[in-house]
């Protein structure tokens, strides 16, 4: 969605991000869709939605990023489970220093700016 | 909130969702909404709030499905979506890719002339079996004999003929093209028996010969093949030998090959002499220049010389 006042969304800098942050979710253990959605809340990504989070574990699945299985449960529906396999973890690899070196030029970036003001 | 008013919320909610995303093509629908419901169910649980309440609109859930799921989420991040693409297209590439399935799709186009002959081959060979008269169907045609010649004759045109329909290429119509299509699959399949029937029924070995048990046969291991003449120096064909119990007379194994006639009833007539033999190299063995032993003057005219007994 546009901005006509020039700040930026949060959710539109999540949608970047979701597909590390929930491979780095799985990465810790495995997950169902909505315990998946809790963590990533519980470390801080209050704004990410439900339907991002399920499209998100979906298209990591359908690219072969992930393995899934079923656990059944003595309370509620039986839940399909989603954990990380070979891919997913060089995906996750090959992200973290994507990521890595993309906060490290904007750091520089927003620092220099920050440092100019000051002066 | 009750169980079932629950899941009547989930199932609504889902079908919602379902209904917006419509438009998407049907497998990949498929794909994302896979467990749509027991994600929701899981969901429901967690809170006794209705869904549209704690999701937003079906509507606006399914939109923010589709963009999670679809390119524009995969936009902010093309790194890590490319690896993924490449891997999987690597992987599809490593099997299609492997030195022998290429070697083998490229040899294909190449062996297409060798099917073309091999083709009117097989062809004339079901159509020697289909009109043979109860005589031997051998790989290579007598050339000696009429039918055998014939075959050939028969093999080398059809050869011409389906060298040159090869070379043109398939037929521009559907209906012809599927026509030739399955008369190249029916040569190849009805092929099939007429080779296997060659191999066992027709031409036998005394090594090899199942046969041979049925027909309760004395074996002589010291000839392979009986010549016989009759007395004014013709050679004889066809003669049936047998010993002194009522056996046929069967050389014993010879390590030649030896073409066995066929009877009327379907079983091979092992001592029908002379035997047709060829050697392990395919030759035909000749028969012996024999010396006949001078007759004396046969009996129906008057002899000149005394009787023996006076």
């Amino acid at each position: 969605m546009p901005h006509t006042n020039g700040t930026i969304d949060t959710s539109q800098l999540l949608k970047g991000v979701l597909d590390i942050a929930v491979l780095a979710v799985l990465a810790e253990k495995d997950s169902y869709g909505y315990d998946v959605l809790r963590r990533l809340r519980e470390s801080g990504l209050e704004d990410v939605g439900d339907a991002s989070v399920y499209g998100t574990l979906r298209r990591l699945y359908q690219a072969g990023a992930l393995k899934s299985y079923v656990v059944p449960s003595d309370e509620g529906p039986h839940r399909k489970y989603y954990g990380l396999n070979d891919r997913g973890r060089r995906a996750l690899d090959q992200s973290t220093e994507t990521w890595g070196s993309l906060t490290r030029a904007l750091d520089q970036l927003l620092n220099g700016r920050s440092a100019a003001h000051a002066s | 909130m009750p169980a079932s008013n629950q899941s009547d919320d989930v199932a609504r909610y889902a079908a919602a969702v379902r209904a917006a995303l419509a438009p998407l093509p049907d497998a990949e629908r498929e794909n994302l909404l896979e467990d749509l419901e027991s994600h929701l169910e899981e969901v429901a649980t967690e809170s006794a709030l209705p869904l549209r309440e704690r999701l937003g609109a079906p509507e606006e859930y399914a939109e923010e499905l589709k963009s999670a799921y679809g390119a524009a989420g995969v936009q902010a991040n093309p790194k890590q979506s490319r690896l993924i693409r490449d891997r999987s297209t690597a992987l599809i590439q490593g099997v299609l890719g492997t030195r022998a399935y290429r070697e083998i799709r490229a040899l294909l186009p190449e062996l297409r002339p060798g099917w073309w002959v091999l083709r009117a081959y097989l062809a004339v060979l079901i159509l020697a079996f289909i009109f043979r008269d109860g005589g031997n169907l051998r790989p290579i045609p007598n050339p000696f004999s009429s039918h055998g010649l014939l075959q050939i004759v028969a093999t080398v045109i059809a050869i011409v003929i389906s060298v040159r329909l090869g070379r043109r290429g398939m037929p521009a119509g559907r209906v012809w093209r599927g026509g030739a299509v399955a008369v190249n699959f029916a040569i190849a399949v009805l092929a099939l028996p007429v080779l296997v029937s060659m191999g066992t029924g027709y031409s036998w070995s005394p090594s090899t010969d199942q046969y041979l048990s049925s027909v309760s046969a004395g074996y002589y291991p010291n000839f392979t093949n009986i010549y016989p003449y009759s007395k004014d120096g013709k050679p004889l064909h066809d003669v049936l030998l047998y010993d002194q119990d009522g056996r046929p007379l069967v050389p014993a194994q010879s390590g030649l090959i030896t073409d066995v006639p066929i009877g009327a009833d379907g079983l091979p007539i092992p001592n029908s002499y002379p035997l047709n033999q060829r050697g392990p190299n395919g030759d035909l063995v000749l028969p012996p220049r024999v010396a006949l032993p001078p007759q004396r003057a046969s009996s129906p005219s008057p002899s000149p010389t005394p009787s023996p007994t006076p």
